[in-house]
């Protein structure tokens, strides 16, 4: 019994990073009707960035997320506005193939400046804590206590604030939403700063977690699992796929073993893609890509 | 019309050794390197190049081989072997190398070899032991360096003999590929051997991150000593997980696994690992070489060095030695024979004496047996280069 608690803590918080990048995933997607490609990267760039900022001042968790927020929010702007805002009104499939590009070139100029070489996270205690009989490191904690502030944020931004009611609007029918007077370009400008600012925080707890190394973007993939499950349209589903897509993995290794965890969660896009398309949260009118 | 005769003759015989292989001329010879210098495993490409290029100015400052300069010619294949492919055929026709020292990964040279055996190039593989590499033995080919399933062997020998755990269960973890088979040879012949309990063999996907279902695993099958066959993050990762559910363990490490990179990422974690090597980390040897690197190489050179530096510097060394036994009339097919006698070659304690006189034309099987100090991140020798290969 004590195994199977076990796996279940420890997937539950492999899980909260698949859910907070797939969050970032379904935030885009909602407002804009595009899959972001270049999530992965994001989380490795802002993680690195923040890596950067904890190194040369020695800021502790809180006060980088602090600042790293910020700075994720204003580069989701950027991209936006420099790499996605001019595809405004192209094809989905060429706006997609420029997230695709994104994603090579954020992994480029990632390795060009931090270089190839892993390294440990610096600025979380590494004290082993327990809850009850489980142990876990407070980055561990942490991830489950972020994914838990952000699910919570997103039901209220996207349910209770006029910019997230915007935002869903958008998201139900761009077209009447502009008729409505609602400024769609800002609303994708948006999504894409507050994915920036998702990716952030999971970028943060992944590397503490798993060390913060150059191929840290393949996360983004291994989240799309996460996404398909919940539903790519649905923020707070993605997050919840998250944390069943981390169990199941662990599940999977833990008791079928050599190395099943890697392909588990791909498994449940096939089956959730043939049995329920548009995952367990979204929308039926989902047209992928 | 006499003195023109004369000229012409004197041409002839000046420009002999441009009818001898590509890459020799009166003045230089050009040694190729074909090389990870991006991407995630640059740092090995970068050190093995730092390695090549400490050894070159070395031995061109001491007059050069009979008074030829070496000249490294160098190509990125940022450790794709298709690249690997491409740049080889380059150095080989476009910049006309005479022979080759880096050689980049397992798959990356076996992508080359083809290009190796139909140049005849003399080669010297330093970075990659595998056996695919030297079995069947291609002619042109001498490899420095032992095996993972010797140093797997080598170090389990070293905990069951020497460190003796009270009711050893061993377990394995390892990559699902090629590399992680040879990581189970060392750990199946050492198991066999010692009749120790076998507790559990696990298998990853390369590039896996989260390892905390296979520790669980591990500890529920009761392991106390760990073939930790994962690389950097993941091995670091390993034991962050074991240090977290409080496993008192012996650890036997791949050697990657003695790089300052995977020392900062692995020493947290508490454990004294242990890593078996064909190189030298921590004795006269290694500091003479860095010492001396200052002379030769920039800055950000020196902080590039590590084990992979040392053991390109020796294969440089080796190589120059056998193009230096052929004397003016330098060629592909004399350096070759040249190599296949080098005997106890001595590398001044970077590597065991290197000798290519046998069978399969690889050298340096020998292992030195470390364990890391987690608190000063430093290894202690446990063990003298030893030879743990099967008889």
């Amino acid at each position: 019994m004590e195994f199977f608690v076990l796996l279940v803590a420890t997937g539950l918080v492999s899980g909260a990073a698949y859910g907070m990048i797939a969050m970032g995933f379904a935030l885009i997607y909602k407002a804009t009707g595009v899959v972001n490609f270049a999530q992965g990267e994001l989380v490795m760039l802002t993680a690195y960035i923040a890596f950067s900022i904890a190194t040369s001042f020695e800021l502790s968790f809180f006060p980088l997320l602090l600042v790293t927020i910020p700075i994720a929010m204003v580069i989701g702007l950027l991209l936006e506005r420099i790499f996605i805002r001019p595809m405004l009104g192209e094809p989905v499939f060429a706006i997609v193939m420029v997230t695709i590009g994104l994603a090579v070139i954020i992994r480029g100029v990632t390795i060009m400046i931090w270089g190839p070489d892993p390294f440990e996270f610096p600025g979380l205690p590494t004290t082993v804590i327990y809850l009850g009989s489980l142990p876990f490191y407070p980055a561990q904690l942490y991830a489950l206590g972020a994914l838990a502030v952000l699910v919570l944020a997103a039901w209220a931004f996207l349910n209770r604030s006029r910019v997230g009611i915007a935002m869903r609007a958008v998201a139900a029918n761009e077209k009447a939403a502009l008729l409505m007077g609602i400024g769609v370009p800002r609303i994708h400008a948006l999504a894409w700063s507050l994915s920036s600012a998702i990716a952030a925080v999971a970028g943060i707890l992944f590397a503490a977690n798993f060390k913060l190394g150059p191929d840290l973007w393949f996360q983004g993939l291994k989240s799309f699992p996460a996404v398909i499950l919940g539903g790519l349209d649905s923020v707070i589903g993605a997050a919840i796929g998250g944390l069943v897509i981390g169990v199941i993995e662990n599940m999977a290794q833990g008791y079928l073993g050599q190395g099943l965890r890697e392909i588990a969660g791909f498994v449940v896009i096939v089956l959730v893609l043939m049995i329920r398309p548009y995952g367990l949260f979204g929308e039926r009118e989902i047209e992928r890509v | 019309m006499k003195s023109l005769v004369l000229g012409f003759a004197a041409l002839l015989m000046s420009s002999s050794a441009y009818a001898a292989d590509p890459g020799v001329t009166d003045t230089e010879i050009k040694i190729g390197d074909v090389n990870i210098l991006t991407g995630p495993a640059s740092f090995i490409g970068r050190a093995v190049s730092v390695g090549s290029k400490m050894a070159a100015a070395e031995i061109n400052e001491a007059g050069g081989v009979n008074g030829r300069k070496i000249v490294i010619a160098t190509e990125d294949d940022g450790y794709v072997p298709a690249r690997s492919f491409q740049g080889l055929k380059k150095l080989i026709e476009s910049d006309e190398i005479f022979a080759l020292n880096g050689t980049s990964g397992t798959a990356n040279i076996l992508a080359m070899l083809p290009l190796i055996e139909e140049n005849n190039l003399p080669t010297v593989v330093t970075t990659t032991p595998a056996e695919l590499v030297y079995k069947p033995v291609r002619p042109s080919v001498f490899v420095i360096g032992a095996r993972y399933v010797d140093a797997f062997y080598g170090q389990l020998k070293y905990i069951h003999d020497k460190l003796e755990p009270a009711n050893p269960v061993y377990g394995l973890i390892r990559q699902d590929d090629d590399f992680g088979v040879t990581v189970e040879g060392g750990y199946d012949r050492a198991v066999k051997e010692f009749g120790v309990k076998d507790g559990i063999r696990l298998k990853f996907k390369r590039g896996t991150t989260n390892f905390s279902a296979e520790v669980l695993q591990l500890r529920a099958a009761g392991v106390n000593v760990l073939a930790n066959g994962g690389i950097i993050a993941g091995a670091a990762n390993i034991l962050g997980e074991a240090r977290k559910l409080s496993m008192d363990m012996q650890v036997a490490s791949v050697w990657s696994e003695d790089m300052p990179p995977s020392v900062k990422l692995s020493a947290p974690a508490g454990y004294a690992y242990l890593v078996g090597d064909y190189v030298a980390l921590n004795d006269q040897a290694t500091d003479a070489f860095d010492a001396t690197a200052k002379k030769y190489l920039s800055e950000g050179e020196v902080a590039a060095i590590n084990r992979y530096s040392y053991i390109t510097y020796v294969g440089l060394k080796v190589l120059a030695k056998a193009m230096e036994g052929c004397g003016k009339e330098l060629t592909r097919a004399c350096t070759i024979e040249q190599l296949r006698k080098i005997k106890d070659f001595d590398t001044g304690g970077l590597t065991a004496p290197i000798s290519f006189d046998n069978d399969l034309q690889l050298s340096g099987t020998s292992l030195k047996i470390y364990q890391l100090d987690p608190k000063t991140q430093k290894f202690t020798t446990l063990q003298d280069f030893t030879d743990f290969s099967a008889k």
